[in-house]
């Protein structure tokens, strides 16, 4: 359902993403790997709208994103979990959940949707009324998520969602994620440090290196693959 | 410190050497264009000189140092009251009077620039949008002293009588501005040049990695301010002599602004923005008279076109300045002309502060 | 003591302006990072329209509807047109167009409507009330200015604060790509912001025109003293900024009643760098810098 294709990010001189093409299918969960400056975020960056590619096409479904402003490809129900997990510090976590579907008409599905939010990350609704920086790192990592979950999106952006977050927090979050891909079909892409982690999560894998794909394969028979592994995995 | 090695072999003599050559000529130039242009003219002339000095003061702060100041008008007055002050019904040497105005300014200027010091970008601007708006009220305020919104008279600096008797004071007065000017631009050339200059230049381009080589950001701040205060109160101090009159109404926040106006104008960081600007600024209100009245405007809007166009100058710059306005459209110029001739340095005659190897 | 109350209630009011003014630019630093030194000089725009629409014959109040109306447009194109260009330049470029919008404003006026000193009405008499014998320094139009100041603010206040469209506002000021990724339409935002900051100093400019009189620069000081009042509260802080303004009027009127009027402006000075020197970055600056 999003098709990557020949997409070429240039910042100045720097080619960050060189002629990346890859499908990515609905329902499923694809995990974007390799080391520091591969070219990860510049492509989640690049397919949200925030980074404008040098060449190339981005297409959701039929439709053509690729020169699409960001907040036009939000509406279109992508969610872009930011680096930095983006949270608004001076609004209250409520605020925050919000501001995740706002742009959604069915008013009694938003307020719906935060409410699942809170049921589902506790924490957060212990600190509803709180500003967002009264929040520990993990906390916000956990708002961020649920404030992107909350806008119904059908395709979520995930990048480096385990920053912060213990590990049992972090399985409970994958695990619902699982449960949104199987039920309603969310596709997840998912930017990982952690390659093992994400790979034992992850239905694909897309592995890249110096701005160009090295393997994009099912996720299983990546993680299988030792020499792989060890040039770019770590593991 | 690196060696930098041109193609201007006149660029491995001392700095000082080179701009007291450039000015020397210059102002042998300036005196010939002097006499032979009308005393209407040469009061013009000297127009431009006087708004040069401050100007380039003013692009010492703002377009070396990175910090707007909209209080220069006020430093003007400081001089020109100081002059007018010490001059009433005395006789007293013209060079002590110039001196006396740039110690005076120069001692605001250091106080306001101690106080903020720690003062950056809106927060300094909004001090020194204070002082302008603030200071010339003291003058009505203390009319006895400072002669109210009336202001004071100041008589023009007599013509010394080896000059002859012919020769119209508007020339003469034009000449000390022209003097007052390029002894101006070769001390600020030579401070620019030097490590205070980088220093200031430092501060502007990256403060915290200034602050962590060890350069002390306040007392930087303090010092443009200083340098900039003194050309200040040596402008306004001709200005008295000038304009004739000191009084609060010369010297409001519009003031301020044209000096602004003038060194966005002429480029900023350019000591030959500063001229350019300056002439902008006195030929502008001429130009418009003349169109207005060709045109049959009326008064109203024939006062206010010269303003009006400033803004709109302003406005236009910065919409369609692609690089910023970083250096201005000189900088486009030289940057034009450099690449045509294949050099990599600025042409002859200006003083390019921000590449002083000319590169 | 007479005098002290007369004073202090004098710089109630006053003081209820600046804050309106500091309102107005601390509504748009928050939002664009600019200080739109060009907001006075909108507001005497916008109040010499009223005056136009009075000389020929409009109702105050429907002048009053009018000049704010005009403000709204205003604020709203000179974000459209002319600062949205230069969004991304260095913030030393939108200073400096803001000033030459200022330059433009104050020259326009007199073309337009001549440069002379003009009076302009207020809404109500301006005779202080009485309470029986007791005759209180506080005029029913000294009133008026405090309530609409107050009627404003609060609206401003239930639009940002319990809204869908103030959160939105807010948001795209906090940071404007996370909001952008949210789905808000940012710059359309940063547009209304704009409007809704010069609908503020319209008002302002309205309020004090009666006892500033009306001409083009009348409005230069207010933002001076506007701009003194949201340094001292810190120009992220909305209510630092009416905290500030109202200090600037009690100080002011305090500094002009005992000191002499024609220093009114070098009061403000002298506070403000003597605030500035131990703080600053304001007085109610909670955050730490954005930039670094």
């Amino acid at each position: 359902m999003l098709e990557i294709d020949d997409l070429t990010v240039t910042y100045g001189p720097v080619v960050a993403l060189d002629q990346i093409s890859f499908h990515v299918p609905e329902g499923s969960i694809t995990a974007v790997l390799g080391a520091n400056g591969a070219g990860k975020t510049t492509l989640v960056r690049t397919i949200s709208g925030l980074v404008r590619p040098r060449s190339g096409s981005i297409r959701l479904g039929q439709r053509d994103i690729t020169r699409l402003a960001p907040e036009s490809i939000a509406r279109l129900g992508i969610a872009h979990v930011p680096e930095g997990r983006g949270v608004l510090a001076e609004l209250t976590v409520e605020e925050n959940l919000r501001l995740g579907g706002l742009w959604r008409r069915d008013r009694a599905d938003r307020q719906a949707a935060v409410a699942e939010a809170y049921q589902l990350f506790r924490p957060l609704a212990e600190r509803r009324s709180f500003p967002a920086f009264t929040l520990s790192g993990g906390e916000r990592q956990m708002l961020s998520i649920a404030r992107a979950l909350a806008a119904r999106p059908q395709l979520l952006l995930l990048d480096e969602p385990s920053l912060g977050l213990a590990s049992r927090v972090l399985t409970q979050i994958m695990a619902r994620l699982k449960q949104l891909v199987v039920e309603h079909k969310l596709t997840v892409v998912l930017i990982e440090q952690n390659a093992r982690s994400a790979l034992s999560v992850a239905d694909d894998a897309v592995v890249l290196s110096l701005g160009r794909v090295v393997a994009h394969d099912r996720a299983r028979r990546l993680a299988s693959e030792e020499g792989l592994r060890h040039a770019y995995l770590g593991f | 410190m690196a060696i930098r090695l041109t193609r201007w072999p006149s660029l491995r003599t001392p700095t000082l050497a080179r701009h007291l050559v450039l000015a020397l000529g210059a102002g042998v130039l300036l005196f010939l264009i002097s006499s032979q242009i009308g005393a209407y003219d040469d009061y013009n002339l000297a127009e431009v000189a006087i708004f040069a000095i401050a100007a380039a003061g003013l692009n010492l702060l703002t377009g070396v140092n990175g910090q707007l100041s909209l209080g220069h008008g006020a430093l003007m007055a400081i001089g020109a009251y100081t002059t007018s002050l010490l001059l009433r019904g005395r006789d007293l040497p013209l060079p002590l009077l110039l001196l006396a105005s740039v110690a005076s300014a120069s001692l605001i200027g250091c106080l306001f620039g101690v106080a903020a010091a720690r003062l950056r970008g809106p927060y300094l601007a909004g001090a020194t949008l204070a002082l302008a708006v603030g200071l010339p009220q003291i003058a009505t305020r203390y009319s006895q002293v400072f002669g109210g919104e009336e202001g004071l008279t100041v008589a023009p600096p007599a013509v010394p009588a080896w000059l002859g008797a012919d020769f119209p004071p508007e020339r003469w007065l034009a000449w000390i501005a022209i003097v007052a000017a390029l002894v101006t631009f070769v001390l600020l050339a030579n401070l620019v040049h030097s490590s205070v200059g980088r220093s200031f230049r430092g501060v502007r381009d990256h403060e915290a990695a200034a602050a962590l080589a060890g350069i002390d950001v306040a007392r930087t701040q303090i010092q443009a301010f200083v340098v900039s205060a003194a050309c200040a109160g040596l402008a306004g101090s001709l200005f008295a002599y000038w304009a004739g009159v000191t009084n609060p109404a010369g010297f409001s926040l519009a003031l301020s602004l044209q000096l602004v106006t003038a060194i966005v104008i002429g480029g900023l960081g350019t000591l030959s923005g500063a001229v350019w600007g300056s002439i902008v600024l006195v030929f502008v209100p001429s130009l418009t008279s003349g169109m207005a009245s060709s045109l049959n405007l009326p008064t109203s809007v024939a006062n206010n076109l010269p303003l009006a166009i400033y803004g709109a100058v302003l406005v236009v710059a910065m919409l369609v300045a692609p690089y910023g306005i970083d250096g201005g459209l000189h900088r486009l110029v030289a940057l034009g002309r450099a690449r045509w001739a294949g050099a990599s340095s600025n042409h002859k005659g200006v003083v390019d502060w921000d590449d002083p190897a000319g590169g | 003591m007479q005098r002290f109350v007369v004073l202090t209630l004098n710089g109630l009011t006053e003081g209820s302006i600046y804050a309106a003014m500091a309102l107005a630019l601390v509504m748009i630093w928050r939002a664009t990072q600019v200080v739109n030194f060009a907001q006075g000089a909108m507001a005497m725009f916008t109040t010499y329209l009223a005056l136009f629409a009075l000389e020929r014959g409009a109702s105050y109040w429907l002048a009053f509807a009018i000049a704010l109306a005009c403000g709204l447009l205003l604020g709203a194109v000179v974000e459209r047109v002319l600062v949205r260009p230069v969004e991304s330049a260095p913030p030393l470029n939108v200073v400096i167009l803001t000033l030459g919008i200022l330059l433009v404003l104050e020259a326009l006026a007199p073309m337009l409507f001549g440069g002379q000193i003009r009076s302009f009405p207020a809404a109500f008499s301006i005779v202080g009330l009485r309470l029986g014998s007791l005759q209180i320094p506080l005029s029913p139009f000294d009133l008026f200015i405090l309530a609409s100041v107050l009627i404003m603010m609060g609206l401003l206040l239930l639009l940002f604060q319990r809204t869908d469209l103030g959160l939105r506002m807010r948001a795209s000021a906090f940071n404007p790509e996370v909001s952008r990724l949210l789905g808000i339409r940012v710059s359309r935002m940063l547009t209304l912001g704009w409007a809704l900051a010069a609908l503020v100093g319209a008002l302002a400019g309205l309020l004090i025109a009666p006892s500033l009189l009306l001409y083009p620069t009348y409005m230069d000081q207010v933002l001076v003293f506007g701009f003194t009042g949201a340094i001292l509260g810190g120009l992220d802080s909305p209510p630092g900024a009416v905290i500030g303004g109202l200090a600037m009027g009690f100080s002011l009127s305090y500094v002009g009643g005992y000191l002499g009027s024609d220093l009114e402006t070098v009061g403000a000075l002298v506070i403000l760098i003597a605030v500035l020197m131990v703080r600053p970055r304001g007085l109610f600056t909670l955050r730490a810098q954005r930039e670094v």
